[in-house]
């Protein structure tokens, strides 16, 4: 897998060599953007080109987010200039932006949830005619655009909010398009979509680089983009690495790039000790969410269900917590058979749950991490159940900051201040609180750094070994396999197939997918750093410039 | 080529290793409600002082005078307490309704103690139980219905209004029960060292410290108080992390109701009557109450809130109160501490956006 | 293409290019009300056979004219996720200032132009202060409803305003505010209230209060200019309420005393409310507004015209705020879930 790659990097975003000539449709020099205290950008410097992908990779707080914020014109640049086709250009806002044709894909679905669909698309741009809206010529563009994406035509006079997330992404790439678009910027835009909305995505961008686009693209999943990229540009705290073409690089020498140094993928070695199942799900299901889903979970034992978006893996996980009641089958643990109807009544038998949107269902944002950490387990560290015991929940808080290596100077800290995997590990270290008898994760890295990530794994693999039953719900694969002692595949809101510990991607994949052959099925093996050795070529499988063409 | 560099939003300190005593004092002015509050409360007190020294007062601004005046800061600061509750509630908590409460629970108690001849203490807990029933009405809405509160306390403070008025027939009771009431209101010396300090109304320790007390330690040292700043940042973690958010919200609204009911006792006992539009009569006392709270640093949108905040806020309303009607003769007072309550709440509320930008938020 | 997993609702028509390209002109929760008014008219005409004639209606109408023109400005300031509780202040600010200015035989069309000019200033305080402040707009319309409160009171000076001709009859309950039996006053309103539906449902800037208050940090990326929509909304409502001002000169009788708008800003919120207008934004219309004004004023005239103490109306009123957004809630909750 560790394919000779260029060793010396390029320091500086030369145009890699096959890169059209004339000058880039955009270029970023020397931006620096700093907010408060925090320098969120201290050297960016970006060329994108007509017609190409242009990716844009980093860990969390790398700065990617801001330089995109910059090019859009919501955030203005502290230092740095940026030129459009050559010509020196000031984006002061939004509309400046707008106005030279940059369309920008926010991660989360900008929209309206009250308006219709064509009302979202135009926003800001309706179409006019003598004072007032030309609803009608509106939305035959509209209808258009839907069906370009796959999307049924009648969804145009359907208010957003009536919409599914995957969805409401696909209405906000159609709200990119509607203008005349030079560059269209796509913040993680697969975050939330399924492997098929992905292919329908890739096939969008390619239409449109053929017509001259650039495009910028920014993936959390490294795998993606030897399908869909031309270029590579790495950031790594606050300032671009280098601009890379696609050919001279493996999904390995990215991430490396990314931290920074040499990764190992090593899985560790476990033994799992014989035992009846603590947590058995038995069929169970839930009116139009999943049904007749078949789990055992052994103390000591990871097992992760493992499903893409859409799956209803996640439901599942909020079932077993008692956030949903299940509507058939039935939860057991230890054997006796349980129906939690809230978090409390689930949390009272030992059932832990990490969240999965650790912002919206984790964080208490300005609180400290002591008061993260202690929220829900306010009885045990209370005298007589009323007095908070101030220094018991300092001693509880101390000690998992500890075991957890969270990097913080002290526990009053408030979590909105730290970074992504910081704040999962508090968020985490408040499920250890009471050493549950199950722990359920939901989708435990999302968002986490390559460095937490890895902790998060020891301190998982940690738990297990000493007795914890874990239940990891995640639909990052090469974490799944990275973790799990066993693998069940969810698939259509059901479990399917159950992989082993030598599972490899391929076979997962597969399963996960069933009988749909996604088109981009070639390139699952590149999948992601810590995948194991399964020593294919990833470089060239993907998607090349003439390829896109 | 154009350099996009417009000046930075809030000039970023660009030392922040080495910021100047200076900058110390100012972020700490900014970022800590508290300070700013005690230095204003000063800033106040020596400007009546050094006004009153120079004869442009029409009586004395003297410690005698403001500790008289104190008597103002019971029921306000005690609302100020309840809207603190339900606004760190979160989810766009407010209560409208206190004042309408304060009416009905005023007649309640009247009825009880100045017409069925209860007891004193027996009429008090009726008139707390029964604001806490109006509170629960309230919380029973917001918490487990849905509605937005502001909504639901506009409906109820309509309500109870209307109640309070119609229940006899729009006559206050007065009775010679009642009338006596007002020693409660009076002030007294204290003892041990009472002689040194000006006597000090004995509301305050009746009512309003009590009050102060039980909240305070009800935030900062029980479970209760987490639970309610937890659901107050971020309801959805609360119910992930196991928090009973439905009930943790239902209850600020009837703590809220509850102190409510005891500000009616003060304010029949203050009026001598207890009077059918006692709480929302003008400007009412929801308003008010409201402004302090967010003077004192409440965030509107929850979760953030100190009980000291609120407490100084009604001091320094209070003390400017005082001063301003001694600088102005006859009705022009009372209209000039509109123009200063309305002033204070849009400078506190504007310094809270800059103190935002700045420096990330204020505590 | 992946299955979507829940057709939403309406998805069942399949559309022709031309019909239904915007939701229905009027919604449901109108409708009720039109039918709860209904009601409401009819069982005071049984019980006080005097109740439809116009010397019953008419004053019915008046009445209602000021809280549904203020309550169009209140319903854009609201869809916006807004809100202005400052409104009562501005109206006493405006009505003595205008009342004093036809003490001194001010013409009509200048002291309507003053009364709208002196509101359009108020609001336009609110307007930049809550644009530019980025304060939420409760906090600051409560100081500066203080702050108008202090400059109406200064204003008023001695207790009342009194000996104002009759100037503003047109706006009037007499025969001079007149128009084929209708009073000047409601016309007008309603003319207002269709003008701005209009321009609510049909034109970009209308649409774009409806963004603004969905989703502020999205409208913004949208290229809506939101802060100076925000400061449009405060505007108009400071307009409205200097017009409402000279409806409100005009049903006194020839004096005003210091209670003029007080509690004037819960009436017209309640009436937005009960009209349909979400409190957290991005839903609203003046219509519902407009048959909200006019139901709580029903239910206030039907309570005097029935005997009952006035102040029982008030009861009423916050009964129809639960039932309104209740129902609303509930309709949501099941839209949710299907």
């Amino acid at each position: 897998m560790n394919q000779p790659s260029t060793a010396a990097a390029p320091a500086a975003p030369e145009p890699a060599p096959d890169v059209p000539t004339g000058p880039p449709r955009v270029l970023l020099t020397g931006i620096a953007k700093r907010f408060g205290a925090v320098r969120a950008i201290r050297h960016g410097d970006m060329a994108v080109h007509a017609g190409r992908v242009h990716a844009l990779v980093g860990e969390n707080g790398a700065g990617k987010s801001t330089m995109i914020k910059i090019l859009s014109g919501v955030e203005a640049a502290d230092a740095g200039s940026i030129s459009f086709e050559g010509r020196p250009v000031t984006i002061g806002s939004t509309g400046d932006a707008m106005a030279l044709g940059i369309a920008t894909v926010y991660q989360e679905p900008q929209l309206f949830a009250e308006l219709t669909v064509a009302e979202n698309i135009f926003t800001g741009r309706e179409i006019r005619r003598g004072g007032r809206v030309a609803w009608a010529e509106q939305n035959t563009r509209v209808v258009e655009l839907l069906e370009l994406l796959g999307l049924p035509g009648h969804y145009a006079t359907v208010p957003v909010g009536t919409l599914s997330i995957a969805e409401q992404q696909q209405v906000s790439i159609a709200k990119a398009l509607a203008g005349e678009a030079t560059v269209l910027i796509l913040d993680e835009p697969s975050a939330i979509l399924t492997d098929a909305e992905i292919d329908v995505l890739f096939t969008v961008v390619r239409r449109l680089t053929a017509a001259g686009v650039a495009v910028v693209y920014i993936s959390h999943r490294l795998d993606e983009l030897f399908r869909i990229a031309d270029e590579v540009t790495v950031m790594r705290d606050g300032e671009t690495i280098g601009t890379y073409p696609i050919g001279e690089l493996s999904v390995r020498r990215v991430a490396e790039l990314m931290v920074g140094g040499i990764l190992s993928d090593e899985r560790p070695q476990r033994q799992v000790p014989d035992g009846p199942p603590v947590l058995e799900l038995d069929g169970l299901g839930r009116a139009g969410k999943f049904e007749d889903v078949h789990v055992a979970v052994r103390r000591g034992e990871i097992v992760a269900l493992y499903g893409l978006v859409g799956s209803g893996v996640s439901e599942i996980a909020a079932c077993v917590y008692g956030i949903d009641r299940a509507t058939s089958g039935e939860m057991r643990l230890n054997g006796e058979r349980i129906a939690p109807r809230s978090p409390e009544e689930a949390q009272a038998r030992g059932i832990a749950l990490l969240p999965a949107n650790r912002k919206l269902e984790g964080m208490f944002g300005f609180q400290s991490i002591a008061f993260n950490i202690s929220a829900g387990h306010l009885k045990l560290l209370s005298r007589f159940g009323t007095w908070v015991d101030r220094a018991r929940e300092r001693t509880v808080a101390t000690d998992l900051i500890r075991r957890l290596a969270v990097r913080t100077p002290h526990e009053r800290q408030p979590i909105s201040a730290m970074s992504g995997g910081n704040a999962q590990k508090v968020v985490l270290a408040r499920q250890l609180v009471e050493r549950p008898e199950v722990l359920v994760l939901a989708e435990p890295t999302q968002g986490v750094d390559v460095g937490a990530k890895e902790e998060i794994h020891r301190i998982i693999t940690e738990l297990a070994d000493s007795g914890t039953a874990v239940l990891v719900v995640t639909s990052d694969l090469p974490e799944a396999l990275r973790i799990a002692d066993r693998l069940q595949v969810v698939r259509g809101g059901t479990t399917t197939v159950e992989f082993g510990p030598d599972a490899t991607q391929v076979d997962v994949l597969a399963a996960a997918a069933g009988a749909v052959d996604t088109p981009g099925g070639d390139a699952v093996d590149t999948t992601a750093a810590e995948q194991p050795d399964d020593g294919k070529r990833p470089a060239g499988s993907g998607a090349t410039p003439e390829e896109v063409r | 080529m154009t350099t996009t560099a417009p000046p930075p939003p809030a000039a970023a300190p660009e030392r922040e290793k080495s910021e100047g005593a200076g900058a110390k004092v100012l972020r700490a002015l900014l970022t800590q409600r508290i300070a700013l509050l005690a230095v204003l409360v000063v800033v106040v007190v020596v400007w009546f002082f050094v006004l009153d020294a120079g004869g442009y007062l029409t009586a004395a601004y003297d410690f005698d005078y403001m500790s008289a005046s104190l008597i103002n800061a019971v029921p306000l600061a005690m609302l100020g307490l309840a809207e603190l509750l339900v606004i760190l509630s979160g989810r766009g908590g407010i209560d409208l309704s206190v004042g309408a409460i304060v009416s009905l629970a005023g007649m309640v108690f009247g009825f009880a103690y100045g017409q069925w001849g209860w007891s004193l203490p027996a009429a008090i807990l009726l008139t707390a139980a029964f604001g806490a029933l109006c509170g629960a009405l309230n919380g029973f809405l917001v918490a487990y219905v849905g509605f937005p509160a502001l909504i639901a306390t506009l409906a109820t403070f309509y309500a109870f209004k209307s109640l309070a008025i119609v229940v006899n027939n729009q006559s206050p009771i007065s009775t010679p029960p009642i009338q006596q009431l007002f020693s409660i209101t009076s002030s007294v010396e204290l003892p041990l060292f009472g002689q040194y300090v000006p006597d000090v109304p004995l509301g305050l320790f009746t009512f309003l410290l009590p009050t102060a007390l039980v909240v305070w330690l009800l935030l900062a040292r029980t479970t209760y108080g987490r639970r309610l700043y937890a659901v107050g940042t971020n309801d959805v973690a609360g119910r992930w992390s196991g928090i009973p958010v439905r009930g943790t919200r239902f209850k600020a609204y009837v703590y809220a109701g509850l102190i409510s009911g005891l500000v009616a006792v003060v304010t029949v006992a203050q009026f001598a009557s207890a009077r059918p539009d006692a709480g929302v009569s003008g400007n009412g006392m929801a308003l008010p109450a409201i402004t302090i709270a967010v003077l004192g640093g409440v965030a509107i949108t929850g979760g953030i809130g100190r009980v000291a905040g609120v407490v100084l806020a009604t001091l320094l309303v209070v003390w400017l109160n005082a001063g301003i009607l001694l600088a102005f003769v006859g009705n022009e007072g009372s209209q000039y501490q509109l123009l200063a309550l309305g002033s204070v709440l849009i400078f506190a509320a504007l310094l809270n956006g800059l103190t935002t930008r700045r420096y990330g938020g204020t505590r | 293409m992946t299955a979507t997993l829940s057709p939403p609702s309406g998805a069942s028509a399949p559309p022709t290019r031309r019909a239904r390209v915007l939701p229905a002109p009027v919604t449901g929760q109108e409708l009720v009300l039109v039918g709860v008014i209904a009601v409401i008219w009819t069982g005071l005409a049984l019980a006080t056979p005097a109740f439809l004639t116009g010397g019953s209606i008419r004053p019915l109408l008046v009445a209602t004219a000021p809280i549904a023109l203020v309550g169009v400005g209140m319903t854009i300031v609201i869809i916006t996720g807004g809100i202005d509780v400052s409104v009562g202040g501005a109206i006493m600010v405006c009505s003595v200032l205008t009342a004093k200015q036809l003490v001194a035989d001010t013409g009509l069309v200048p002291a309507v132009l003053l009364s709208v000019a002196v509101g359009g200033v108020l609001g336009l305080v609110n307007g930049v202060l809550i644009a530019y402040g980025r304060v939420h707009a409760i906090i600051i319309t409560f100081g500066t409803a203080n702050l108008f409160l202090f400059l109406g009171l200064q204003l008023f000076g001695s207790a009342t305003v009194n000996g104002i001709p009759q100037t503003f009859g047109i706006f009037g309950r007499g025969a001079a505010g007149q128009t084929l039996g209708v009073p000047n006053a409601f016309l007008l309103t309603a003319l207002i209230t269709a003008a701005a539906w209009w321009y609510l449902r049909h034109t970009a800037g209308g649409r774009h209060f409806y963004a603004i208050g969905g989703d502020p940090h999205a409208a913004r990326l949208a290229g809506v200019r939101v802060q100076r929509r925000v400061l449009l909304a405060y505007l108009v409502t400071g307009l409205l309420v200097g017009l409402a001002s000279c409806f409100v000169i005009a049903q006194g009788t020839s004096t005003l005393d210091q209670s003029v708008g007080t509690g004037k800003e819960l009436a017209v919120i309640a009436a937005v409310v009960i009209g349909g207008t979400s409190i957290m934004g991005g839903r609203g219309s003046v219509l519902g507004t407009f048959l909200g004004a006019l139901l709580v004023q029903s239910v206030t005239s039907g309570v005097t015209q029935l005997g009952w103490r006035s102040q029982l109306s008030d009861l009423f009123v916050g009964i129809f705020i639960i039932v309104a957004v209740g129902t609303d809630l509930l309709r949501e909750r099941t839209r949710r879930n299907r």
